[in-house]
């Protein structure tokens, strides 16, 4: 399929919430700078699989590589230092902190990327620097949104997971969202974006990925993922 | 009035150095620390050690108790217990943090030699220097309470405000899961906060034993009284914490100015003055609306919480695994039966010692069926069920004593007015969360405590009141037959409660209050409901613990004990009327077990074994009970698949004809 090398690599994945089976034999790969959506309706699995990944949610069973490190039963904080960025669904902000704070959080695991950082943050999204000294709770959704993106832009990860960023967001920062996570790409991050508007994501990735009731139910290049796809997976009201 | 005004600055700062200890390991680890007392008098028992028992020079010892000794036993207890604590129900994190403060003096105990006597001195040279400010008196001792405080405070907000450690604690707070995928160690975190907490747990108990006593009653008033400025708080809002705790500390001592000292009366108020505190604000919280405890925490936190495996939250355990050949709910019947009749059997066969051992332990047994009752079935964390029992057991003895009723009439009457008791603090308590619930009842068992048990006229010297066995029951083992049928009874009751309409009504409630009342339930009469019943089963075990005694021995009826009790009872299995019994009777027996058989240095570990056993809770929440009856289930589960079954055959992916085609199938 893919000539560059793999980055992330999962097989046969499974998760359980309690008895509940949330996830049984996921198997994918992301290669370097590749761009996976990940489509699927409402209970699919598509957060449970960005939770999985990122190490909120250890699996049952199955085997996540990561950058040629097994990380399938490695802690969030292990799966952050390993360059895995993963903007999780809602806001993705700690509400009492202030906006300059959470940018600082952002760097806990940053290193080296550290010097130059928080100046980036406040290039890509002026109004972060507007309101530095403002609770981030007390920020509006979309600025509340931007300050969870500039984690993933302001250091420069090697995965990014974006799980619905754009939800509930009014249009012109839906396109903020696609922007940044362009640009993100384009810094050379593999992104793994999980999206309501299908065809928006299908236009960004290279490679899609259809969850229903926590099994892969189709997968293949995205360009393939044609109507057709959409609409027995997702159901026409789900492909606008 | 400046002196006591600066008198009470200095108790001030000693609870506000308490309640940011617990506000700040409640606030990171939603653990609200029940232990702190028993790890305040550890530490302080280590400076003890140090300062007065080998000499070492003051700040040598406060250097290494405070800097080296506290950190340590915080680091130690974080990681055998409370790291296994953060996804557990709040009943779990209550018990097991009880079962500490169980565990831990008679183990310092054990180390460092049981003290002969409370004084201590604090972190003042002793002769104290005494100045005199404006012709007020402050003694030294009083001047490093201020100091501590201001150096608590300063270190404190320097550290959370202005270092990368504080941020990572704060956002700890706002969001643990944000937190790790930020990239913070969870675990360090924590081990760090409950290092630094201990320390300063540490500290408020050096220094308030010098007016207290180095005791574990000592620092457990201190824990009580930090308490109040907590829950004025709100459990998490750290200066309020600290304001409250200084204001409730001056106005405990301005208000000594205007009370006789001779009386009894100021004897009975001042002790109560944190308690009143507490209950002003939990009914102020309680009037103005819900007053919810969940763990701080985002949505995320909340997406990934995954149901607890603990008996305490999944209340409607009807659902045994479908397919499961042996759906038995806990022990098999069977086995229930023949430990009825084992135990039934226990006065034939047993000498009089074990013999008495088992009846008291039957009357305890009695009430814990309370606690089986509320916080088992009904979720509701009541900590003041022992009260009910010393209530019930008080006004049983002066019916039977003082007006001559007979003594089983005397006890069903003594538990009408605690049933009154129950369904007011039941209706107080309807919209708190867990563990607001804990805390109210709680306070309410300190108060009447400190304002009832403490009388002359019914503690008469720790006699109490005189309560006769009825007179067909004056031999020990009739009476044991007597109990044993009431326990039936009740237990009974409880069985089939639990199968009846209202018995499923509050497995409902338990399970989502929201859900209940979607479907027509009614909240409040289901647990008023049970709150009467609970109370009024409490109090006639106290009835039953009192004919045992042949008075109301009030001291039997300590709230702390009863948080003992409850650890015990969730030890064993807090759901089954049989841990119960287990409980109760092991209660007895094993420290006369230890005290007929092993030297008496050893008198204590059977305490130490009941707090270890509530801190196990932490990693089986279920219960030792239950989890024999599993292993046996197993074990009869194993024997069965030897007979070949028919296993169903798994569910085939049926994929469907029409699919897309174009991709790879995975």
């Amino acid at each position: 399929m893919s000539t560059t090398t793999t980055l992330l690599s999962v097989h046969g994945l499974e998760v359980r919430y309690g008895p509940a089976l949330a996830l049984s034999g996921v198997s994918f790969d992301v290669p370097e700078k590749g761009a996976l959506a990940v489509l699927g309706a409402n209970g699919a699995g598509k957060s449970t699989l960005a939770r999985t990944l990122s190490g909120l949610v250890p699996p049952v069973a199955g085997r996540v590589a990561f950058a040629g490190r097994d990380i399938t039963a490695a802690s969030p904080s292990a799966v952050r230092r390993a360059g895995l960025v993963h903007l999780p669904e809602g806001r993705g902000v700690f509400p009492g902190l202030t906006v300059h704070e959470n940018l600082r959080m952002a760097l806990t695991a940053a290193g080296a990327e550290r010097a130059g950082a928080m100046d980036r943050a406040f290039t890509i999204f002026p109004v972060l620097a507007e309101r530095r000294r403002q609770r981030a709770g007390t920020l509006s959704g979309g600025e509340q949104q931007m300050l969870g993106l500039a984690r993933a832009l302001m250091i420069s990860p090697r995965l990014v997971i974006a799980d619905e960023l754009s939800l509930g967001l009014a249009p012109t920062l839906v396109d903020v969202v696609f922007e940044s996570l362009e640009r993100a790409r384009a810094a050379g991050a593999a992104i793994i974006m999980i999206e309501q508007f299908a065809h928006r994501a299908l236009e960004f990735a290279d490679r899609c990925l259809v969850l229903q009731r926590g099994t892969v139910a189709w997968s293949g290049p995205a360009g393939a993922a044609g109507d057709e796809v959409l609409r027995h997976y997702l159901g026409a009201a789900e492909t606008a | 009035m400046l002196q006591y005004v600066l008198a009470g600055l200095a108790l001030g700062a000693i609870y506000a150095i308490a309640s940011a200890s617990l506000v700040v390991t409640y606030a990171s680890s939603g653990v609200f620390n029940f232990a702190f007392g028993a790890m305040a008098f550890s530490v302080a028992r280590f400076y003890y050690f140090l300062h007065t028992e080998n000499g070492w020079p003051i700040t040598a010892a406060a250097a290494v108790s405070l800097g080296m000794f506290a950190p340590a036993l915080g680091a130690l207890l974080y990681w055998l217990l409370f790291r296994h604590l953060l996804l557990r129900p709040p009943l779990i994190k209550i018990v097991a943090t009880i079962g500490v403060s169980v565990a831990l003096p008679p183990a310092v105990d054990l180390v460092f030699g049981k003290l002969p006597n409370t004084t201590a001195p604090g972190l003042a040279p002793v002769p104290l220097t005494v100045f005199h400010p404006f012709g007020a008196t402050v003694t030294m001792d009083q001047v490093v309470n201020y100091l501590g405080l201001a150096v608590v405070l300063v270190v404190g907000v320097t550290v959370l405000r202005f270092t990368d450690a504080g941020l990572r604690v704060r956002a700890m707070v706002d969001s643990a899961a944000l937190s790790g995928l930020s990239g913070v160690n969870a675990s360090r975190v924590s081990l760090g906060v409950w290092a630094a907490t201990t320390t300063l747990a540490g500290l408020a108990g050096i220094l308030v034993a010098p007016t207290a006593g180095l005791s574990t009653d000592g620092m457990t008033y201190l824990m009580a009284a930090a308490f109040a400025a907590v829950v004025a708080a709100r459990l998490t809002n750290l200066p309020a914490a600290v304001l409250a705790a200084l204001a409730m500390g001056v106005f405990t001592t301005v208000v000594q100015r205007y009370l006789d000292p001779e009386s009894a009366l100021s004897a009975q108020i001042v002790p109560s003055i944190p308690f009143g505190f507490m209950l002003l604000f939990l009914l102020y919280y309680a009037l103005r609306g819900r007053v919810r405890d969940e763990p701080a925490g985002g949505a995320l936190d909340r997406a990934i919480r995954v149901e607890d495996g603990g008996a305490a939250r999944t209340a409607p355990r009807a659902a045994t695994p479908a397919g499961s050949p042996h759906g038995h709910r806990s022990l098999p019947t069977v086995a229930k039966a023949a430990g009825l009749v084992a135990v039934a059997a226990l006065p034939l066969v047993l000498d009089e010692y074990w013999a008495g051992l088992a009846v008291t332990g039957l009357a305890l047994s009695l009430v814990l069926l309370s606690y089986t009752l509320a916080t088992g079935e009904g979720g509701m964390i009541w900590l003041c069920q022992i009260t009910f029992a010393g209530l019930g057991a008080l006004t049983a003895a002066e019916l039977a004593t003082t007006y001559g009723w007979h003594p089983l009439a005397a006890v069903a009457a003594g538990a009408l007015p605690v049933v009154v008791l129950g369904v007011v603090i039941g209706l107080l308590t309807l919209k708190l969360g867990d563990l607001y619930v804990a805390l109210v009842t709680l306070t309410f068992g300190l108060l009447v405590q400190t304002l009832v048990f403490t009388r002359d006229r019914f503690y008469n010297y720790g006699q109490g009141v005189a309560m006769p066995r009825p007179g067909f029951a004056e031999d020990d083992r009739v009476f044991a037959y007597l109990t044993l049928a009431a326990f039936a009874l009740i237990a009974l009751f409880i069985v089939n409660f639990r199968r009846s309409t209202a018995g499923l009504a509050m497995a409902a409630v338990r399970w989502s209050e929201d859900g209940a009342r979607t479907v027509g339930l009614s909240i409040v009469r289901t647990k008023l409901l049970v709150s009467a019943m609970a109370a009024c089963i409490a109090a006639v075990g106290g009835g039953f613990l009192a004919m045992n005694a042949q008075a109301a021995m009030l001291d039997t009826y300590n709230v702390f004990g009863g948080l003992v009790w409850l650890a015990v009872l969730v030890t064993i299995g807090s759901r089954s009327p049989v841990a119960a019994l287990v409980a109760g009777l092991g209660f007895h027996f094993l420290p006369g077990v230890f005290q007929t058989h092993l030297p008496s240095a050893w008198a204590e570990v059977p305490v130490l074994l009941f707090g270890v056993g509530a801190i196990m809770v932490a990693k089986d929440p279920d219960g030792v009970l239950a989890m024999h009856a599993r292993q046996l289930r197993g074990l009869v589960d194993r024997w069965a698949r030897h007979r070949p079954a028919a296993s169903p055959a798994p569910l085939a992916a049926t994929a469907s004809a029409s699919e897309p085609t174009g991709g790879e199938r995975p």
